[in-house]
This record gives C-alpha cells, sequence and structure tokens, in this order.
C-alpha cells in the first residue's frame, strides 16, 4: 500500500532488541551515579549508528524512519548525547567519536565531551561538524550532563540540519514519553487519603496531558521522518514544525513528572529530575526553526481557484 | 524500505485533481444560512449535488449506496474539501451521515436500511441525536426518558436535551430506558423516532453565539412502533457505541484537517512581523495544527486492527480549534467586536471541548484507559 503508517515488522523488530540492549546496558538507574560518561559501546555493537547508513558503507540499508524510532528508544533511557551526535556524525565521518554542542558568541558549549574528537555544533541556523581542541570544563548546572567550553574554530562542516532536528526531535520524544511513563507508575503505587494518587482527577489530567503531546510529537515525527526518507517536498516544514513541537512536550512532561512526584520529584535520589536536564540539554541543541517562512503543505485555494 | 509509507500512486493523484477540480466549480459562493429552515435547505441542496455527483457517502460500503473510498482516498478528498473552503461539514446533515446512518447499516433491519439509508445519502432525511438529557450529560448512562412496552409500541415519556437541529430535523436517534428498574447501561434501546409524531414538543434554545440549531426534545405519551428498534430491546447502549470508531476515525477527518487550512488563512489575515509575538504565536499554532493532521493520518492510516482510542487527536482538535479561533480575535482587534465568520467561529467553538464528552471525561478516559489508572467510585 502506498499509503500506509502501520509499524512495519523489520521497525518491530529493531525496537524489540534494542529495548533488550537499552534494558540491559542503560537502564535510568545507571544515572544515580551521575549523568554523563555513557560507554557507547553497546550501541556501536548494536550498530546505532549505522542503521541508516548504506550497505556499502558498512551500515544496516534501513531509513532514517527506523533510525528515528530507534533514538526515540534511547531518549527513553536518557541515553547520553553523544549518541546522538555520533549518528549524526558518522554520516560525514565514519572514524569520529562526536559530542554536542552549541555556538554562542565565538564560544561553544560542549555537552559531556569526554573522550569526544569532534562535536556536532548548532550555529545560528544550523549544524556543523568539527574537531574539539581543547575544551575547558565548566561547571554544568546541578547534577546534569558535564559541559566544556571552547573557542570557535574555522573548520566546520556543514551538517544536513533536518536530520539532525529530527533525531534530537526523537529523543526529546523518548524523554517525553519516559517521563511520563516514571509518573503513571509512580501514581499507581503512591497513597495518600487512602488510595493510589492515580486515582484523583488532577493527577490524571495531569498525565492525559503528556499524552496528548507525546502522540502529536509521535505522529508528526513520522511525517517527518517518512517526508525526509523519500524526499517529499513537505520535509523541511513537517521538521521545523516538529523541532517547534518537541522540545516544549518534552520540558513540560519533565515537568508535569516532577510534580506528580511530589517531595521525592524535587530530590535528586528519584529519577524524575533526570528526565528534565536530558530534555534542557536536547532543547538547547535543536534551537529554534523558522517555521512561518516555509510554505504550508496544506493551503486554502484562493477565491480565483 | 520501510513499511510506513505516503507516496501516492498516480491513481491517487488523478483522484485528488478530480476532487479538487469539482469541488472549485460546485461549491457554494454564498455563506451559509446560520439556523432554521434556511440552513437546512443550504445544507441539502450542498448534499443533494454533491451525491448527484457522486461524492455523498464516501466513507459508507458500496452495498449501502456509499463509494467505501479507502481511509488514503477520504484523506485526499477532506483535504480537498478544506481547501476549496466547501461547506462545514458539521451541518444539519452530519448526525445522519456520520451517526444515524452507520448505526442503521451496521445494526438496523433490511426495512430500516431501504427506507432510510437513501434519504440520508442524498440529503432527503435530517436526523437529530436524543441522547443527552437535563441530569445525563458527562454521566449518559443515567438517563431517564422511559419507553414502555405495549403490544407493538413503545411508549415514551421524558425530556432531552442539546438535539442540535431537532427543530428542523426529521429522526431523531433515541436512547431510551425500556427496562423498567435497569440501572446504567443496561436495559436501554435505540430507537428510531419520527419528529413528527404526536407528543413531541420542540423547544429551541439560542446558544452563546446568538444561533438557535439545538433543542430541548418534550415526550408526552409518544407512540413509536417497535419496528423502529434499532438493534434489539434493552441492547441499546452496545447500538450507541457501534458506530463511535466511525465517528471518531472518518467524521472527525474532516474538521481535524480543516484546521490546517484555517491557520493558513489566519497567518494570511495577520501577515507577522517575524520574529514578534504575534509571529511565534502563529508558528506555534502552524505546527500544532500540523501535528493534528499527522494524528489524523496515523489514525486513518494504521492498521484498523491497531487498538485505537479517538479521545487523543479528538481532544487535541478541540483545544486547538478553541486557540487558534482566540489568536484570531488578537489578530482582528477592534474588527473582532462585529459580526463576522471569524467571530462568529470564535463564540460556536467554545463547544468543542463540551459537545461530544467533554474534555475533563475525554481526560478521565485517556487516563484510565490507555494508562491504566485506577477508576474512581462511580455510583
Amino acid at each position: 500500500m502506498s499509503f500506509d503508517l502501520t509499524p512495519g515488522e523489520d521497525l518491530r523488530q529493531i525496537l524489540d532488541a534494542a529495548q533488550a540492549m537499552l534494558d540491559s546496558h542503560y537502564p535510568v538507574a545507571r544515572l544515580q551515579e551521575g549523568m554523563g560518561g555513557d560507554d557507547l559501546d553497546p550501541l556501536e555493537d548494536f550498530g546505532a549508528f549505522a542503521l541508516a547508513l548504506p550497505e556499502d558503507a558498512g551500515g544496516a540499508g534501513f531509513s532514517i524512519v527506523e533510525e528515528a524510532h530507534l533514538h526515540v528508544a534511547l531518549g527513553r533511557h536518557l541515553v547520553g548525547p553523544g549518541a546522538l551526535a555520533s549518528a549524526i556524525a558518522r554520516r560525514l565521518d565514519a572514524g569520529v567519536t562526536a559530542c554536542i554542542g552549541v555556538a554562542s558568541n565565538g564560544t561553544w558549549t560542549l555537552v559531556d565531551p569526554e573522550g569526544a574528537d569532534h562535536a556536532v555544533i548548532r550555529v545560528d541556523g544550523g549544524f556543523g561538524l568539527s574537531p574539539v581542541t581543547d575544551p575547558k570544563t565548566t561547571a554544568p548546572l546541578g547534577a546534569g550532563l558535564p559541559v566544556a567550553k571552547m573557542a570557535r574554530t574555522g573548520t566546520n562542516r556543514p551538517v544536513d540540519a533536518d536530520l539532525a532536528r529530527l533525531l534530537a526531535a526523537a529523543q526529546l520524544l523518548g524523554v517525553a514519553t519516559g517521563a511520563r511513563d516514571l509518573a503513571v507508575d509512580y501514581a499507581k503505587i503512591r497513597e495518600q487519603f487512602g488510595q493510589p494518587i492515580g486515582t484523583f482527577q488532577a493527577i490524571k489530567h495531569h498525565t492525559a496531558n503528556m499524552t496528548l503531546g507525546i502522540e502529536m510529537v509521535s505522529a508528526l515525527l513520522d511525517m517527518a521522518a517518512i517526508a525526509l526518507c523519500d524526499g517529499h517536498p513537505d520535509a523541511g516544514f513537517q521538521v521545523a514544525a516538529l523541532t517547534r513541537l518537541a522540545p516544549r512536550v518534552a520540558l513540560d512532561n519533565a515537568r508535569t513528572g516532577i510534580q506528580i512526584h511530589g517531595g521525592i520529584g524535587f530530590s535528586a535520589e528519584a529519577n524524575a529530575h533526570l528526565f528534565l536536564k536530558q530534555a534542557h540539554v536536547l532543547a538547547q541543541f535543536i534551537g529554534p526553526a523558522d517555521l512561518l517562512s516555509l510554505p504550508a503543505p496544506l493551503a486554502p485555494y484562493g477565491d480565483n481557484a | 524500505m520501510n513499511a510506513m509509507q505516503l507516496d501516492m500512486t498516480a491513481e491517487d493523484e488523478a483522484f485528488r485533481a478530480q476532487a479538487r477540480d469539482w469541488l472549485i466549480h460546485n461549491r457554494p459562493t454564498a455563506p451559509a444560512p446560520r439556523e432554521g429552515q434556511a440552513s437546512r435547505t443550504y445544507a441539502t441542496d450542498w448534499l443533494a449535488k454533491c451525491a448527484a455527483a457522486g461524492w455523498s457517502g464516501l466513507a459508507w460500503p458500496k452495498e449501502y449506496g456509499g463509494h467505501g473510498l479507502s481511509p488514503a482516498r477520504l484523506l485526499i478528498w477532506y483535504e480537498e474539501y478544506a481547501r476549496a473552503r466547501a461547506p462545514s461539514p458539521l451541518d444539519c446533515t452530519f448526525v445522519a451521515l456520520n451517526h444515524a446512518g452507520p448505526t442503521v447499516f451496521a445494526r438496523g433491519t433490511e426495512a430500516q436500511k431501504a427506507f432510510h439509508l437513501p434519504r440520508i445519502l442524498d440529503g432527503r432525511s435530517i436526523w437529530c441525536q436524543g441522547f443527552s438529557e437535563p441530569g445525563a450529560g458527562s454521566d449518559l448512562a443515567s438517563l431517564k426518558t422511559t419507553g414502555r412496552i405495549e403490544g407493538d409500541h413503545l411508549v415514551v415519556n421524558g425530556q432531552k436535551i442539546w438535539s442540535s437541529y431537532a427543530d428542523i430535523a426529521d429522526y431523531q436517534e433515541l436512547l431510551i430506558r425500556t427496562d423498567p428498574g435497569s440501572k446504567r447501561h443496561k436495559g436501554l434501546s435505540w430507537v428510531i423516532c419520527d419528529m413528527t409524531l404526536p407528543g413531541i414538543t420542540v423547544r429551541p434554545i439560542r446558544n452563546m453565539a446568538g444561533v438557535t440549531h439545538f433543542a430541548e426534545v418534550f415526550y408526552d405519551d409518544v407512540r413509536i412502533p417497535l419496528d423502529a428498534v434499532v438493534g434489539e430491546v434493552n441492547d441499546g447502549w452496545s447500538v450507541a457505541m457501534t458506530t463511535l470508531a466511525f465517528e471518531r476515525r472518518t467524521a472527525a477527518m474532516a474538521l481535524q484537517l480543516d484546521l490546517s487550512v484555517k491557520v493558513e488563512e489566519l497567518i494570511a489575515l495577520a501577515r507577522p512581523t517575524p520574529g514578534t509575538a504575534t509571529a511565534e504565536r502563529l508558528a506555534d499554532l502552524r505546527a500544532e495544527a500540523a501535528g493534528v493532521r499527522a494524528m489524523t493520518y496515523r489514525t486513518a492510516l494504521r492498521d484498523p486492527d491497531t487498538p485505537f482510542d479517538g479521545s487523543l487527536v479528538r481532544l487535541t482538535f478541540a483545544e486547538l480549534a478553541q486557540r487558534i479561533e482566540r489568536a484570531a480575535m488578537d489578530v482582528l482587534g477592534p474588527d473582532g467586536l462585529t459580526d463576522s465568520h471569524w467571530t462568529h467561529g470564535y463564540l460556536e467553538s467554545y463547544s468543542e471541548t463540551i459537545a461530544g464528552g467533554t474534555a475533563e471525561i475525554q481526560r478521565n478516559i485517556i487516563a484510565e484507559r490507555i494508562l491504566g489508572l485506577p477508576r474512581e467510585a462511580r455510583l
């Protein structure tokens, strides 16, 4: 069928295998020791960074659609952003180990740069790949991912911005989903007034709102990934819409997740805050998108049509 | 490589071109009257024109006079419909085409099908819904209007409310309690009520937009033949739920896709300067309308066996529609104080989060049925 959004069997198998790998190597509880410094070898062995590369380039020959769904799963497990950076960077250079970063006034802020020789940097309206030189570690926001600063370099290879945003949005969707699931699980077991707090409409409606955001971003992610994969003319529009929505939903869900947890949600001992910090970093990386400048796929015909 | 695809075939493209061409040349150009017989005439003339050209009942099965179009073709049709600014499908033909008709073809007798379905498809019969009561809104299963079996008739007594177009409808899908002493969802029947029967009184209610298109309906010993019951007597709840998926998957499609076009109209009206607060707000609305379109595609184009809950897209649509209409008022400024299709649409949009299940009930459903949170105690 030419028009079909049923996830295919290939995708289901990839995600099942990825889930087993993530559960075993990247349980969210690992981050109780602190965020950052994830060993990405299990992902490398899984072929995560070569999923959508052509088979003659050593890849698995799947598409950006499967890859986007894999990054949703990575997002749920709060895998270090080096995985996102590597997936993007390997398309330009198979030999690099990359971190992500954001440019501002001649300074680049790198996130979780330990061991990275390159950085995928968001610069103004686009993205580039540059070597990492002489980064200076800086104190990160509380208990968040490590950061370092370095001076801007001139060797910036352009990166496909739609691709970078799509995968970042996929991870943000994963963060939004993980935050929701953690909060829902907690609402089922935490009791107050003699019953699980999930019985109360105030809590139910929070979780419903989290789900509405997830569903919208998830549907849009499929549209954008398919459009990008198949070269549809509306690909830029779909990615820009996704770029506007994905960070907002991830940050909203992370906030609501902390709120539903109550006091323990404000502590560093529960996992709720980890989702906020991951969303915070990814939102910086994905940046803004100029949606209004793009032609809409569904516009009214004029009166003279 | 990936199974998920959105590629139109040459046949799809031809269908799109044909739909676009027909709609642009045949849509009414005069604005729709807002109430009364004039609104009925406008809506039924348009439906009759669609029917004559083969564009009515697109989602209905072929054996009942429809076209049995695939979900993909329906998406194409409704996108073209929205782009051509054809009349709102949410007019007095809506209940018949999207709820009563599908219920009759799914659960009705051969006689019921043969009589009613052709009349619905070409606009000869207008239907209204008789579900809500003054004491049974969100809690529909607490309804009290009764039908007492006397020989081969039901004798109906009670009151319905919020029945849209009851003042101009020929038939009503009427949900009543036919098993005396029954509780909640049990003991109800789904009945075709002829609105001309003696004992029916319709009292129109003006809505907050100043328009009269819903009504209270009173039943005083109304005698309805038993052969007007659809499905089994006392099995009315399951009959009422039969077409929920049809309604949510198909009927909502037109309205949801229309939001994207409405946002573009608003952007064209506002001509926002980049970087301003208005531009940011319109960009968000544009992104969310694209999100609703993507949710509509997902709902329509997934394997029909995929578990499905219409609450997500329905509620997202309703709340976004209200935000778009409110943004239009802020764009219009003083022009928002005078009557226009924008100001009328703004006031009408307040019904979106109430009619057909309030936003609060939809959120409860999402939390309980999708997320598995514990149900509240219910009496």
